[in-house]
């Protein structure tokens, strides 16, 4: 694919920053606290942009927080109950989570607009309340005490330390978490600039045409909510190691609710998009900390203001100033 | 069997009222409204305020509630709604402003009216008990009668006057309406203060039975898109339907397995799910959504 | 009028809070002592009475000159995070704390945030004070947690043993919410009320957490027509719902919870139906309250307009940091130092009359000392207030 000059030199801008600037920074002004928020927002941003992907088909997915939950459930589990090590357990987790997605997606993908909305945000109901029934995942108690994911070797060349034997872990889960949601965009923007994308662009405009003209939209419809959903899976595995512990309250409905907020925030127009706004919307929350009480009227406020401005998401102010394609 | 019945219509009809409000906002302006339950709360804390507090009579309490939430409702269409769906390029857009709006209702009513749960006192005493195959509370049959009559005033309205066929010419076709001369910004404006009005209503009936605190918006919001998706988005008879089958549901499920008590809301929920995969618009939308 | 006093009682609180730091920088030096909880959204209330308890005994403390560690007197100052009761930001919350150097934390509210937070208590050395039951918190190997109250396994057995003694309840019915913290204490209580003999009539009944209207969900409890029936876990906000619902339903016999209730959401929610509702509740029932119970609800009410009956339970965790730290300064920085001094600690029990006393318990439910000694302190609701029914130990 060709890249312009400017581009790659963004993109390495942007891993020197996340992979070198950002502990540089964190070790200068000594704000440790920063990791977790920064490594929450990789996590999350990953689940995002499998929201995202739905949008792309023009669907609104309110259900991101079901497939983190199925996700973390899943690698717990295979931790836990069957003593996988984690490095498995994370593929596994998303593989489970894009399955389901196959086997709901075929009834419900049919459904569009508002009524997609809300079935998926029933869905995320559905799955807290299936945790909080089923007995492998402990219902109500959940599972906790899951250990720290182990090392990973190939040929006894050490691939993953062992988290466990560790000084400080926050900068090992920072460092995966980038890595995790580099991958991911990656994979997003590779999949959005190849012939599935197009697709997808021409089955947002309008499903019936893209059908006419001779495009699966059945398989493709499928084949994107379950990468999204693998996405997911991804994000919600990877939470339960760092938290070391899964509830059916892990992921609800307000996760769900955020996962789509991002996306908006960040503008449905933008690959990036998502990952932004999951910055703006978790990272704004911490740094309104100081506040108290009044924490949750300023970042409303700001929230309103950002939307009643930028109606098209943030990354849109790059754009207004050029051409208005 | 009686009781079963007695629960359904009850819960039905007062869950009929909070999704006519939705609904009429998503027709008219295909605004998914996160905010309303937080409508429905400030509504229920008014009349606290004005009937439980400051000890005025139960109607100057419901009409505070719903002119409070008339102007509430103007005001966050003239200049947060109708300027977004004017700018964005997707409408899904206002999604993230209701949502906006909501976190700002919710802080506010933290703000100004605590954190605690609060009632007032009961409107009337005693209880209907027929040989206790059907009990139900005094209050209860008129908030009930009162919600129904509400419904039956709302389609009145929006059948005989003026106001409410332009709101339903725009509700089907905006562009035609607008060619029509149908002031397109401003019965939008009225249709949205209407909505939260409805919300408001709900909201000052209700607190006489269950009270209110301010955790009730986001969970009466997305029970309300329950319904609204079951009748058929964008449709006041859907609307109606939907709150009477999700009351019934409800009533219906809670007697019969309640000895399954942790599963009787996923069976609802996924019945829920079948339904809308077999049957995609709802019982009476239309099919766009 | 409620509005403005309440507008009244914030602006106090502002201007009180900015005084008082202001005057902190200028004399003592300041420890922090952290809160993670929730103080917004539908759990707000829990929260709040305990942030709100903290930040009055606190405002308390600087004004009379500071509270003195060792050698030095500190200022208090409570920082506070809201977690949103969600346990993803309970971690972030927690981090905070640590970046602020603080070592000790009460909460967070429930069991999945409590958790959540485990390792990054364990990995900086901060010691919290949840208010959540599960005994993989506080047992071995886990040893930074801990419990901030009383737990419901060991009142439920209390209570039922009372009732079944006095009052002659033989039958039990539970109804819980259907979410992790309520359901837990269900089974806890379904476990205790089994091992007393009682015959338990109900227990699969719950209820969503959004629910408001509590008839239906009560309609087929009551057809078992208990003796007790116990509302596992329940919020404050429904349990007024509930009584009434049960009340006008027919239903007789007597309602209980394991958890802290405020009288006058009772009185507002459930009036004269709520008349012997039985709750745990801490020692501001005027047998118990000692003047300086008396005063520190004085002091809540100035500052906050209202007082929450929640707090007579939360009153506590603050003033056992505060009293282990004077009985082994060390510990202020070390929180070793803490544990092993907890062991041994025994302080006078400031907000209770007679001669109860402070100190760590939990040797019989974890294995180790991990438990604060708060009263058992069983109340029952009558015409707008609590009286005490029996006060318990546990050990």
């Amino acid at each position: 694919m060709g890249f312009s000059s400017k581009q790659m030199m963004g993109l390495g801008v942007f891993l020197f920053a996340i992979f070198v600037g950002v502990p540089l920074l964190i070790g200068a002004t000594g704000r440790w606290d920063f990791y977790f928020t920064l490594t929450s927002v990789a996590l999350l941003a990953i689940a995002s942009a499998g929201v995202w992907l739905t949008f792309y088909i023009g669907r609104i997915n309110i259900g991101q927080g079901a497939f983190a939950l199925i996700g973390a459930y899943v690698s717990a589990i295979l931790v836990v109950k069957a003593g996988w090590s984690f490095w498995l357990s994370l593929p596994a987790a998303g593989l489970f989570a894009a399955l389901v997605a196959v086997l709901i997606g075929l009834p419900i993908l049919r459904l569009r607009g508002v009524y997609f909305a809300m079935i998926t945000l029933v869905l995320t109901q559905v799955v807290t309340l299936t945790a909080l029934a089923l007995p492998i995942t402990n219902g109500a108690k959940g599972i906790s005490n899951i250990p720290l994911p182990s090392g990973l070797s190939l040929f006894g060349i050490p691939l993953i330390p062992d988290f466990g034997s560790m000084e400080n872990t926050k900068l090992a889960f920072y460092l995966t978490a980038c890595i995790l949601m580099v991958v991911t965009y990656a994979a997003l923007y590779r999949l959005v600039n190849s012939r599935l994308g197009h697709l997808c662009r021409s089955m947002q405009q309008n499903e019936e045409l893209a059908s006419s003209i001779g495009v699966n939209i059945a398989y493709i419809r499928i084949v994107i909510f379950a990468i999204s959903s693998f996405f997911g899976g991804l994000g919600g595995a990877m939470f339960g190691s760092i938290a070391q512990s899964v509830y059916p309250s892990s992921f609800q409905v307000a996760d769900s609710v955020n996962f789509m907020l991002n996306c908006f925030l960040g503008g449905l127009g933008y690959v990036f998009g998502p990952m932004l706004g999951t910055l703006v919307l978790y990272f704004g929350w911490d740094l309104l900390f100081e506040f108290g009480k009044y924490q949750m009227l300023i970042y409303s406020t700001l929230l309103i203001l950002i939307i009643r401005f930028l109606p098209n998401g943030l990354l849109s102010i790059r754009f207004s100033k050029g051409d208005k394609s | 069997m009686e009781q079963i019945l007695a629960n359904g219509v009850y819960l039905g009809s007062q869950y009929a009222m909070i999704a006519l409000g939705l609904t009429l906002i998503f027709a008219l302006m295909n605004v998914l409204n996160f905010a309303h339950g937080q409508m429905y709360v400030i509504g229920g804390f008014v009349t606290y305020t004005v009937y439980g507090q400051l000890g005025l009579p139960f109607v100057v309490a419901l009409v505070m509630s719903c002119v409070t939430l008339a102007i509430l409702g103007a005001l966050i269409e003239k200049f947060l709604f109708a300027p977004v769906i004017k700018g964005s390029a997707r409408e899904e857009s206002t999604m993230l402003l209701a949502a906006g709006i909501a976190f700002f209702l919710d802080a506010l009513i933290l703000i100004i009216f605590g954190e605690k749960q609060r009632g007032v006192p009961k409107i009337v005493n005693g209880v209907f008990n027929y040989d206790f195959r059907l009990i139900m509370p005094y209050d209860r049959i008129l908030i009930c009668g009162l919600a129904i009559l509400s419904i039956v005033a709302f389609i009145g309205l929006m059948q005989y006057t003026k106001t409410g066929r332009a709101l339903r010419a725009l509700a089907q076709d905006r562009t035609a309406a607008q060619l029509m001369g149908v002031n397109v910004d401003r019965y939008s404006m009225i249709g949205f203060a209407l909505g939260a009005m409805l919300a408001g209503l709900v909201g000052g009936l209700l607190v006489t039975i269950t009270g209110v605190n301010l955790g009730m918006g986001g969970p009466t919001s997305i029970k309300a898109f329950m319904m609204v998706m079951i009748g058929g988005a964008g449709v006041i008879s859907g609307a109606i339907w939907g709150g009477i089958i999700l009351g019934f549901m409800e009533a219906i499920g809670l007697a019969v397995l309640s000895q399954y008590g942790d599963i009787t809301y996923l069976l609802i929920f996924i019945s829920l799910m079948i339904f809308l995969a077999i049957r995609p618009q709802g019982l009476m939308g239309k099919p766009w959504g | 009028m409620q509005r403005r006093t309440l507008m009244k009682a914030a602006l106090t609180a502002v201007t009180l809070t900015a005084l008082g730091t202001s005057a902190a920088v200028a004399e003592n030096p300041v420890l922090k002592i952290g809160f993670v909880g929730v103080t917004s959204g539908p759990a707000a209330a829990w929260g709040i009475s305990n942030q709100r308890s903290m930040e009055t005994r606190a405002a308390w403390i600087n004004e009379t000159g500071g509270v003195t560690i060792g050698d030095t007197t500190y200022d208090i100052e409570i920082v506070s995070f809201d977690d949103q009761k969600d346990p993803k930001r309970a971690i972030a919350g927690m981090e905070k704390m640590a970046q602020e150097g603080i070592h000790y934390v009460v909460g967070p509210n429930v069991d999945d945030g409590a958790a959540a937070v485990r390792p990054v208590a364990e990995a900086n050395g901060i010691m919290y004070f949840p208010y959540a039951f599960p005994k993989s918190l506080y047992e071995p190997p886990a040893s930074n947690a801990v419990l901030g109250m009383v737990a419901n396994y060991q009142s439920g057995p209390a209570i039922y043993k009372y009732l079944m003694d006095e009052k002659g309840v033989k039958s039990v019915a539970f109804i819980a919410a259907n979410e992790s913290d309520p359901l837990s204490q269900r089974d806890g209580g379904v476990a205790a009320a089994e091992a007393l003999g009682l015959d338990v009539v109900s227990a699969n009944v719950t209820y969503q957490v959004d629910t408001t209207d509590f008839t239906p969900v009560l309609t087929p409890v009551m057809r078992t027509r208990p003796d007790l029936l116990v509302l596992s876990g329940v919020s404050p906000a429904n349990a007024p719902q509930l009584i009434r619902s049960a009340r006008e339903l027919g239903f007789e016999g007597i309602i209980s919870t394991e958890t802290a209730q405020d009288a006058g959401v009772l009185a507002e929610g459930a009036g004269d139906l709520a008349n012997g509702f039985i709750s745990v509740g801490g020692a501001s029932t005027p047998e118990l309250a000692s003047p300086m119970m008396n005063e520190f609800v004085q002091r809540y009410t100035d500052m906050f307009g209202e007082y929450n009956d929640e707090s007579n339970t939360k009153v506590y965790a603050l003033e056992y940091i505060l009293e282990t730290l004077k009985a082994d300064p060390a510990a202020i920085s070390d929180v070793d130092a803490f544990k092993t001094t907890m062991d041994s600690f025994e302080a006078p029990n400031p907000y209770m009359n007679g001669d109860a006393k402070l100190r760590y318990v939990g040797m019989s439910s974890f294995g180790q000392k991990r438990q604060v000694a708060v009263p058992l302190v069983v109340n029952v609701y009558k015409d707008g207030a609590f009286e005490t029914l029996f006060v318990a130990e546990v050990d």
